[in-house]
């Protein structure tokens, strides 16, 4: 999932360009969201029993604003669903074999099939949320692991009131393997499996082992199943269609259907039809549309196919052309919850990212023509929301694609996509390789095959699951019980029945505030509480885990995760070669400055004692405005490029991350890994976690993902990326990849904001385009550019503390924004959103 | 260890407005001219001062009692800082918890700064960026400005000197050589004028750029961009403009690269305020679009290579 954006203004956005009356007549069809005739709305399905259900809700556990629906959620889909006839031995099949029997029914003879007007790629719906096809003694166990009195619900909410963040087994996350769809065919995974079940003695035919094999040959029939369908829907079409342009385009679909993507790709066209009914199916599979299912490297692996189309005479706009088909075909996952939030149904956002660009074998750029096509049709496109591109810049990175990424953000508000950065990136899998023992798998000459999925965060591809948004943790939390020594600092009380509850020690006893009379034996306590708060997070997770694994299989998605058909198990059982299951870590920067607040007022300035900072932070600040100020102003912040400040950031960084790799999940084996992601979660908590030592009262905004706090890097973005990159490792011999050193494997988000005038004129964009490049060498992993709107500078007029660090600067002057009067800065916002045009 | 030290008013990281490529422009305190419109007052002066920001203010009134001459007090529109008494010692700022009094100008040690300076030496290097020092007016602190230059220069940092042109030729030559490109200001070519908005003639100003004209003729060396900022009634006059124009088209030897005309802006109109300062542009807004096109058209006939002419900054929109 992505971290939301916050609402767009409503003028200067940009406007769509150079689309056929094909594409603008599905891109307008689109937009208009509940009105269309035809949508993507969830459908779902039962086997019919008393006992079934289809909503599997641990997915949601990550999504705090679906809990007071979960039960909602379930119940509604249950009485909405259409029964499936089964098959006679259905019931004497194993739980895999049902769930892909049922999936494949559904998707192959239930859901209506359509072709759009114009569209040169089939699959059109595939939101389905399918029965969990339990038996009734599976069901009753299933109940009572998530809703009992210990399960997985209940330990969830029990963790998300108390502040420490969120855990559950998520779908999605993950780059499948498309690419040996496309190169190989289904066919392909078929005979492997095929081979692997013949190879099976008796014995384990029998078991738990051959039961998922079977299933995952079922899955493996289910794409050459629709596509036969879907190719008889195209002929058929053809047959009465009057236009011959379009005949002999629906006869050449038929044609593509009848062989991807069951046998390999030859043409471009087919390759893309093949990756698009692929993963529309690893959609239909999870019940859960595009949560992060990403596509990896697309530039790459569809090249053969799109330089074979070349030669063979392809118009590059035709092939542009069915791209947008299938940028429109990632748009309608949107369409699952539809009725419930606008046009735009669930908030989340749904991540399918593609990846562009970035270095091959030996550091070699892979930049291609396909490269540049792509990001043509992102530019024709924007704003658009799926899929969301994410391009890889490194050292040899070439100027003309620097050139073309840097036009593009100058003519948005912000980049119509993230920036990752490679040299950052590898050195944190190539720790990770280190760490989990799993040197084999993530090498030195393989390791530039990483993409990173949903937003930002780095997997490798077609056999890695990394579980990149499963547990949100709040680092927080733990200065807040060091503070206490291990209690709440304000006893929960509960919404609904109003019962605040009484005190109790969750954490361990780390000493009162009295007690700890020298910064070191407060890190110490903070030392505690953090092993202790991932201890607890590790716990919860578990929960949803091993309900997952036992409940929740995906043979369709197995077939495409390498490590699962080998081991014979699913990749909801930790069957990917790779089996990863991430921690991220939300308000690392709200934390860091925390610390460093404490340090600075209680111990190194004594300007307060601990127990009088303590009873401040219990008054929300409140009379202790002074105390406040001093902590917000005068108080050592990270994000300055401050060598203290940042080596503290470090420190916190380390502690965390180095406790997060002891931990593994019992139930399927998977090594806990550190990222920071922080998708909303810092908006969402500032309500839930108390005021904080760095100033922040309860209910402003924590710190986002790597970012420094708000305001707080006033030495600008080039010492706001310096502090970035130090927080995650710096450089230094023995770095990881090259000097490069990176503690997170999974990368971290950070956002920074321009004003639009930095991008003003050629001399301009090269500077832009110096600091990305100086971004490679000092910077993170991943790069969100915005550029700052005139809405921002009126929340800027609002909310000055925000916005201490933007400058304005006009030849030979400068100021902070919020320095100057308010008839000024009307002036400058007049004329900001006069550029932005 | 070098023990040269200086005062400085702030680090502008990421500057893009003061040379090539990124740089971090160093503001120098003191200026030895007086321009009437002057877009950054708080270099004027060598010393420190102390100005009040009204919207940080908690007005828990620290800074009261944190003053040792007793020079603060709250009037009825917010804090009035006695200018007569105020030495800028900075204890009343060093109290403010909210960061609402801020001393303007710092000492600091080359070294320590150079430190400093070279945290962003990444993105220098991408971009043929370096370092700049303005001001205020570096030549002021020759001795200071040479020893950083000196200090970026053995790290492999590119050095701009960003100069009012008015200083020693001696303390010019010394600078010289340390730094790879000139920035130097060039207002008015009338000398009554220039006395009358700067408070000094220009005499030493076309000495000394005619004198690095020659220099750099002969030996090479630094690069040289000329800028003249376009004031309304003051510098924006055609006689001035086409004026400047043919003065370096016979001057300057084919030595200046670019000639910048800056476009006024009024954005300063605050730090006047807060420093207690009147400012006779107060009520000017930004240029018009044509004017600006107008500067440029006069630069054009003055004779100066006109590809090498740049109207910079930003019109005022209608």
């Amino acid at each position: 999932m992505c971290a939301p954006t916050l609402e767009k203004p409503k003028y200067a956005i940009k406007e769509p360009r150079n689309l056929s009356p094909r594409i603008q007549w599905l891109r307008d069809y689109y937009f208009q969201g509940v009105k269309r005739k035809w949508n993507n709305e969830f459908t779902s399905w039962t086997t019919g029993t008393p006992w079934d259900f289809q909503f599997n809700e641990a997915s949601f556990y990550i999504v705090p604003e679906t809990y007071a629906f979960l039960t909602t959620f379930t119940s509604s889909f249950r009485q909405t669903a259409y029964p499936v006839a089964l098959h006679p031995d259905f019931w004497r099949w194993s739980l895999p074999e049902r769930r892909a029997w049922f999936v494949r029914e559904v998707m192959v003879h239930y859901l209506p099939k359509e072709i759009l007007p114009g569209d040169l790629l089939a699959g059109a719906r595939f939101n389905i949320l399918a029965s969990c096809c339990l038996t009734e003694k599976e069901a009753a166990e299933y109940n009572r692991l998530v809703h009992g009195k210990d399960g997985c619900r209940a330990a969830m909410l029990w963790l998300h009131n108390h502040g420490y963040g969120n855990a559950g087994a998520t779908s999605g996350h993950l780059v499948p393997d498309y690419a040996r769809v496309i190169e190989k065919g289904w066919k392909d995974i078929y005979a492997e499996l095929e081979a692997l079940y013949a190879e099976l003695t008796e014995d384990e035919k029998k078991s738990a082992r051959g039961g998922q094999l079977r299933a995952m040959m079922t899955a493996a029939t289910m794409p050459r199943d629709l596509a036969a369908e879907y190719s008889r829907l195209c002929a058929s079409l053809a047959e009465t269609e009057s236009d011959p342009a379009r005949k002999a385009e629906l006869e050449q679909m038929a044609a593509n259907l009848t062989r991807v993507p069951w046998e390999p790709a030859e043409t471009f066209w087919e390759a893309v039809q093949s990756l698009w009914l692929t993963h529309m199916l690893v959609m239909s599979d999870e019940g859960y549309p595009g949560p992060g299912d990403s596509f990896g490297r697309v530039d790459q692996y569809l090249y053969p196919a799109w330089q074979r189309s070349i030669a063979a005479g392809m118009d590059p706009e035709f092939g542009k052309e069915i791209l947008k088909c299938f940028w429109v075909h990632a748009n309608t996952a949107y369409d699952a919850m539809i009725r419930t939030g606008g046009n735009q149904g669930i908030t989340a956002g749904y991540g399918q990212l593609i990846t562009l660009s970035g270095m091959g074998a030996g550091g070699k750029d892979l930049t291609n023509d396909l490269t540049y096509a792509i990001l043509d049709v992102i530019d024709e496109m924007s704003p658009i929301l799926e899929p969301k591109p994410n391009v890889r810049l490194h050292r040899g990175s070439p100027e003309a694609l620097l050139d073309r990424v840097v036009e593009m953000i100058a003519n948005s508000q912000g980049a119509p996509f993230l920036l990752n950065f490679d040299e950052r990136s590898i050195a944190g899998m190539l720790l990770q390789a280190r760490k989990a023992g799993v040197e084999d798998l993530i090498r030195p000459d393989n390791v530039h095959e990483y993409a990173p999925v949903g937003c930002l965060e780095n997997t490798m591809v077609g056999n890695d699951r990394s579980g990149t948004v499963d547990n949100n943790l709040n680092l927080l939390k733990a200065v807040e019980l060091a503070l206490t020594g291990g209690y709440d600092l304000i006893p929960y009380t509960d919404p609904m029945t109003g019962i605040t509850e009484k005190a109790v020690r969750h954490g361990p006893d780390t000493g009162s505030a009295e007690s700890l009379t020298t910064w070191d034996q407060f890190w110490e306590a903070y030392a505690a509480q953090t092993r202790y708060i991932i201890g607890k997070m590790v716990e919860v997770y578990e929960t949803s885990e091993a309900v997952r694994a036992r409940f929740n299989p995906t043979p369709y998605l197995s077939c495409l995760v390498r490590g699962c058909a080998q081991k014979g198990l699913d990749v909801t059982a930790g069957g990917a070669e790779l089996s990863f299951t991430t921690l991220e870590a939300v308000t690392y920067a709200t934390t860091v400055d925390s610390l460093l607040a404490v340090k600075y007022l209680v111990y190194d300035r004594k300007v307060c004692s601990l127990p009088e900072l303590v009873q401040a932070l219990r008054d929300n600040w409140v009379g202790h405005e002074k105390l406040q100020a001093l902590a917000l102003n005068k108080a050592p912040k990270y994000g300055r490029d401050d060598d203290e400040a940042d080596a503290l950031a470090y420190r916190v960084m380390e502690l965390w991350t180095e406790e997060t790799w002891k931990h593994k999940t019992r139930s399927t084996n998977r090594q806990f890994r550190p990222g920071m992601l922080s998708w909303n979660y810092w908006i969402a908590y500032s309500d839930i976690l108390p005021a904080s030592p760095d100033g922040r009262p309860k209910g402003k905004f924590l710190s986002n993902a790597l970012c420094p706090s708000n305001g707080a890097d006033i030495n600008g973005p080039t010492a706001n990326v310096n502090s970035v990159g130090k927080a995650l490792g710096g450089k230094g011999e023995p770095g990881d990849w090259q000097d490069y050193r990176n503690l997170l494997p999974n990368g971290g988000s950070h956002t920074i904001t321009f004003n639009p005038s930095i991008l003003r004129g050629a001399e301009h964009r090269d500077r832009f385009k110096a600091f990305l490049r100086g971004y490679i060498e000092n910077g993170g992993t991943a790069l969100q550019v915005n550029m700052l709107d005139a809405e921002m500078l009126r929340d800027a007029q609002h909310h000055p503390e925000n916005y201490r660090h933007l400058l304005v600067r006009v030849t030979g002057y400068n100021a902070y924004f919020t320095t100057i009067g308010k008839e000024l800065q009307d002036e400058i916002i007049a004329r900001e959103s006069h550029q932005m045009r | 260890m070098s023990g040269i030290g200086g005062t400085i008013l702030h680090l502008q990281r990421l500057s893009t407005e003061d040379g090539p490529g990124i740089r971090t422009t160093v503001f120098l305190k003191g200026c030895p001219l007086r321009c009437a419109w002057c877009h950054n007052p708080e270099s004027i002066a060598r010393y420190p001062q102390v100005h009040w920001i009204q919207n940080r203010c908690i007005g828990c009134n620290t800074c009261l009692e944190a003053c040792p001459r007793g020079g603060l007090r709250r009037g009825e529109t917010g804090l009035i800082i006695d200018r007569a008494v105020c030495q800028g010692c900075g204890s009343c700022a060093e109290a403010c918890p909210a960061g609402a009094l801020e001393v303007l100008g710092r000492a600091v040690q080359a070294d320590d700064l150079v430190e400093e300076l070279l945290k962003d030496r990444a993105y220098y290097e991408k971009s043929g960026g370096g370092v700049t020092l303005s001001g205020g007016e570096p030549t002021l602190q020759p001795e200071f400005s040479a020893e950083v230059f000196r200090l970026l220069r053995g790290a492999g940092i590119s050095t701009a000197l960003d100069t009012c042109g008015l200083c020693g030729q001696a303390t010019l030559a010394d600078l010289l050589p340390r730094c790879d490109l000139v920035l130097y200001d060039l207002k008015l070519l009338d000398s009554r004028q220039h006395r009358q908005f700067t408070g000094a003639d220009n005499q030493r100003i076309l000495e000394n750029l005619t004198w690095l004209c020659g220099q750099l003729a002969r030996e090479g060396g630094a690069r040289l961009w000329i800028r003249t900022p376009l004031i309304p009634r003051a510098t924006f006059l055609e006689e001035n403009i086409r004026g400047i124009s043919a003065w370096l088209a016979d001057h300057t030897l084919g030595q200046v690269e670019r000639w910048e005309l800056c476009a006024f802006n009024n954005l300063c109109r605050d730090k006047y305020a807060r420093l207690d300062m009147d400012w006779e542009f107060a009520a000017d807004g930004l240029m018009r679009a044509d004017e600006l096109a107008q500067a440029g058209e006069w630069a054009a006939q003055g004779g100066f290579d006109r590809a090498r002419t740049f109207v910079t900054g930003a019109a005022r929109m209608e």
